[in-house]
This record gives C-alpha cells, sequence and structure tokens, in this order.
C-alpha cells in the first residue's frame, strides 16, 4: 500500500512502481504486403504481422 | 451459385478493400505521408475500376444507390441471400 496524490494504492508487486505506463512508438510506413497476402496475415504492415506463436513467446 | 471468375473478382475485391481499411486507419495518423497516401488512391483505383467490372457482370454489390441500374431490371434481388454464398 503506498500514497500517490493524496489517495492510498494497493499495487500486487508490493513494490513502489506505478501501475503502468505506455510508450508507443510512431510507425513508419516503408512498404507493405501484397494485398492477397495482407488480407491472409490479417495486416498488410510486415511490422505488425505479430501473430502469437507459444513455442517462440516461451523461448522453446 | 456464383461462377469461378465472379468468385476470383469478388475475392481481388476484398482484398483491395482490406488494403485500403488498413492504409486509412494508418493515415488517420500520419495524414502527410506521401507514400501511404501513394499507394492508399493506387489500392483506392484499382477496387473502384474492379467493382465498376463487377457490377456490370453480376449486378451491384450495394445497394441504396450506390450503383445506378445498368438494365431494366433491379438486379439487386437477384443477388444470392448472403447465407447462399459459397466462396
Amino acid at each position: 500500500m503506498y500514497e500517490y496524490n493524496g489517495f492510498y494504492i494497493q499495487s500486487y508487486d508490493a513494490g513502489q512502481k506505478g501501475l503502468a505506463e505506455a510508450y508507443i512508438p510512431m510507425q513508419k510506413y516503408i512498404s507493405s504486403y501484397p494485398p492477397e497476402q495482407g488480407l491472409r496475415r490479417g495486416t498488410i504492415f510486415p511490422e505488425l504481422d505479430k501473430p502469437y506463436i507459444e513455442e517462440k513467446a516461451r523461448g522453446y | 451459385m456464383m461462377d469461378a471468375n465472379q468468385v476470383a473478382l469478388i475475392k481481388k475485391i476484398m482484398e483491395l478493400d482490406f488494403a485500403c481499411i488498413d492504409l486509412n486507419l494508418y493515415l488517420d495518423t500520419h495524414p502527410d505521408d506521401q507514400k501511404a497516401l501513394r499507394d492508399y488512391n493506387y489500392y483506392s483505383q484499382q477496387s473502384r475500376s474492379l467493382k465498376t467490372q463487377y457490377e456490370q457482370l453480376y449486378g451491384p454489390l450495394m445497394s441504396f444507390g450506390e450503383t445506378p441500374s445498368q438494365c431494366n431490371r433491379f438486379r439487386w434481388v437477384d443477388d444470392p441471400w448472403p447465407w447462399e454464398i459459397q466462396y
């Protein structure tokens, strides 16, 4: 439990860190998938084509 | 039933429209990005010309005044119902 702006806040990590602070870099468009591939992949931007693949995510 | 050419055409239109949607989302936050604008215009024109071609052969893709009728029948009613479409 800690005090922040006059309010008491309980964060689950029991540390003093803030709950969340997001940083989103601006996207720079360089090239796109061809339309057919874009529709299949769900995005025309290669840099946003990030399917969740469990093995990779868990570093198998 | 949709013939092979109709399916091919409508798939191409869907691909182009998807690219336009994605680029539109990007352009929302990058309205001055010339490359994105160029690609957006290219895909948009491609999509428009394929839609015109499709509609001459198979009737309107959208109703409510989107496309004037090219014959003396309101072909909108001849389209398959959504559940009848097999791609």
